[in-house]
């Protein structure tokens, strides 16, 4: 038998039928971290969407894959998504080759906390604005702290002196810490690494880690680790909340998203006895990580001026306020000091004494390789496989590499 | 107008799909393996597999992985399969149940087996404790030493089922006549096995060993979900290595050339697997 090539293209005609070809295209994509830093934004796009009769379709992805996506797309120049949200590490990655739009003014609004307008502007041009405020905190139980006469955890020493404290007289863990390989063990062991005076790189770009200051921080963190349930080399944030959540460990590096759950008795065995502070100091003040949250449009983006649009309204004063009633913290200094906010989120003030501070990771394209080889041996020190002196040298070694390329 | 073949329309989908799902993304693959960052010719990433130790690292513990489950798999598979096979009545409960484990998402099994080994709040350790054994320092997945022993033993338990059904249906395919012919002849239980079940049973062992064998190189959520490779690079398999050098490191031009290196690998294991059991049925 022999057809026509009309009666050939004729099922693929009643397929597109079918299968809806066709349709109007949202006129709003918004790309979203699915977790609580992305559930105001998800908010917030339905209202803008609904106050401006907008189609917005809202791309939830887990954080692992959110980066890859955001990648694929603004390496590809898709245009698939018209705002994203970038965590700041990433900001340099992402920024490459023009693949964000640049903002129109360059002068955002003074607002804005510096420390969380500084990871948004590449080569002198802002690419994004600030949404989520998000620093590292340290968590400690107050109620402990009191029962023992201890200070409040203002150095690194005195968090080790009261580790062992509490643990002694105490059927829990002085200190919990996230030792999982890659951004868990990193993230937190730059607050101490700092603290101890040492730098990822030289003032040339060097590795640096490897430096007598950077190999201390390493010793004191296995030393910490001591007074840290069996296991912690393999912790990850659930981990250590946990810990801190049934009352088994008495201190922690964390971040504002467990603030929340820590207060809450349906969670908390400890709730309203876990007091929050700022980094503390050892040979140099204390600084916090900075973790915050960014928005900015792609390039590419089909509906870039309505995408801009929702980008600063999302960020201006007032939905700012509604996405920190969702728990979000802010990143604008009047939302930090508005008294109803203050009287509802007792740690505001010092989230905002920590933000104000807090120390980006290192801004470089590479962040994620280098990360990840730190990560690997500092895991590997934690886990008693590797001398702190060794682990240093070999990362240094390997970052020396992956700068090289 | 000319006439195209009748059958032509209805292949062609189907083609279609072929060549832009499989056939499009590995010559694209090939290419993208041997291009560099700056987007010209590069055999670079081919090179700097022969000095990433990592990567032999990965090689290395993805060979262990497999060797040890495929091993400990197969002999618990069989055996359970000619356990049940000479069950009389209740035969259909067992197989049910013990096909429970392959039946969840390896992810889902995985976020259990990471809630059962926490040290502090998980099952195991707390029924170590209740039953009297110290069990404070037993660290599971955040052990260097323990870690690879916890992934491979959630993969024995979820995939041992895999092989318990194949080889249970190859049990059922082999025909009664030479068994009643061995009663006959007074072989004794190890004769039968060993010269009866076992040279009829091989087509399915092979094909049971392949399929777990091609599986097992390229395991990635379970590992993923209990120790991310870790502690440090304990658990790091090839997979997960190639994963996050692609969508986490975005060099898909590295990944891309240790994807190839991993399928030569799988392939000439697998020539190696069959040629031995086809040595081994000639003998």
């Amino acid at each position: 038998m022999r057809i026509g090539l009309q009666d050939a293209i004729l099922p693929y005609v009643a397929l597109c039928f079918l299968t809806g070809c066709g349709g109007s295209p949202p006129s709003l994509v918004v790309a979203v971290n699915a977790g609580v830093e992305g559930d105001a934004l998800k908010a917030a796009a339905r209202e803008f969407g609904s106050a401006q009769s907008l189609d917005v379709e809202i791309v939830d992805l887990p954080y692992a894959n959110l980066f890859e996506k955001e990648l694929l797309d603004l390496t590809s120049r898709t245009g698939a998504y018209d705002v994203i949200m970038i965590d700041d590490p990433w900001f340099p990655r992402l920024a490459q080759n023009d693949a964000l739009a640049p903002f129109a003014s360059q002068a955002p609004d003074p607002d804005f906390l510096q420390s969380c307008l500084d990871v948004c502007r590449l080569n002198g041009t802002y690419y994004a604005l600030p949404y989520v405020g998000n620093s590292q905190l340290f968590f400690y139980r107050q109620d402990l702290f009191g029962k023992y006469g201890l200070p409040a955890p203002a150095t690194w020493s005195g968090v080790l002196a009261a580790a062992k404290k509490i643990g002694a007289g105490e059927k829990m863990y002085g200190y919990v810490m996230r030792g999982a390989p890659g951004n868990p063990v990193v993230a937190d062991f730059l607050p101490l690494f700092w603290a101890f005076g040492a730098e990822m790189f030289s003032a040339g770009g060097a590795p640096a880690m490897d430096s007598q200051q950077g190999i201390d921080a390493l010793r004191f963190m296995l030393e910490l680790g001591k007074h840290s349930p069996p296991g912690y080399a393999g912790f990850n944030a659930d981990e250590v909340s946990a810990h801190l959540l049934q009352s088994t460990a008495a201190m922690s590096i964390n971040w504002p998203a467990w603030i929340a759950a820590m207060d809450d008795p349906a969670k908390s065995k400890v709730a309203g006895k876990i007091e929050f502070a700022p980094m503390p100091s050892e040979k140099r003040k204390g600084v916090a990580g900075l973790g915050t949250w960014l928005l900015a449009v792609p390039a590419a983006s089909k509906h870039r001026d309505r995408a801009f649009q929702f980008l600063y309204w999302a960020t201006s004063a007032d939905p700012m306020k509604r996405a920190a009633l969702h728990g979000n913290p802010p990143t604008r200094r009047s939302v930090f000091l508005d008294p109803g906010l203050r009287a509802k989120f007792r740690a505001l003030p010092a989230q905002l004494q920590s933000l104000e501070s807090a120390r980006p990771r290192p801004r470089t394209p590479r962040w994620n390789e280098i990360e990840n080889a730190f990560g690997i041996y500092l895991s590997q020190a934690n886990a008693g496989t590797l001398a702190p002196d060794e682990a240093m040298r070999r990362a240094a070694k390997d970052i020396a590499g992956i700068a090289a390329r | 107008m000319k006439k195209l073949p009748a059958g032509v329309p209805w292949i062609a989908p189907a083609v279609g799909l072929l060549l832009a799902l499989s056939i499009y993304p590995l010559i694209y693959s090939i290419k993208v393996s041997f291009t560099s960052e700056a987007g010209g010719f590069t055999a670079a990433h081919y090179a700097r597999l022969f000095q990433d130790r990592l990567f032999a690292v990965a090689c290395w513990q993805t060979a262990e992985y497999l060797t040890v489950a495929l091993v400990v798999e197969f002999g618990l598979g069989l055996s359970l399969a000619l356990l049940v096979d000479s069950l009389g009545r209740g035969r259909g409960v067992f197989r049910a149940g013990l096909l429970a484990p392959m039946l969840l998402p390896p992810v889902v099994a995985a976020v259990i087996w990471r809630l059962i080994y926490n040290p502090q709040f998980g099952v195991l350790n707390g029924t170590l404790r209740a039953a009297g054994i110290p069990a404070q320092r037993l660290t599971w997945t955040s052990g260097e030493s323990s870690a690879m022993f916890s992934v491979l033993l959630v993969d024995i338990w979820e995939w041992t089922p895999f092989l318990f059904l194949l080889l249970s249906a190859g049990l059922q395919a082999i025909p009664q006549e030479p068994y009643e012919a061995a009663k006959i002849d007074g072989a004794s239980q190890w004769q039968v096995f060993r010269d009866i079940t076992l040279p009829l049973l091989k087509p399915t062992i092979v094909l049971a060993l392949l399929l777990r064998a091609m599986d097992l190189a390229r395991i990635f959520d379970q590992i993923f979900i209990l120790t991310q490779g870790g502690p440090g690079f304990a658990t790091e398999t090839v997979s997960l290595y190639i994963y996050r050098t692609a969508f986490r490191f975005f060099n898909f031009g590295y990944a891309a050339a240790m994807s190839f290196v991993a399928l030569a690998l799988t392939t000439i294991f697998a020539r190696a697997l069959l040629r031995g059991m086809r040595a081994g049925s000639a003998r």
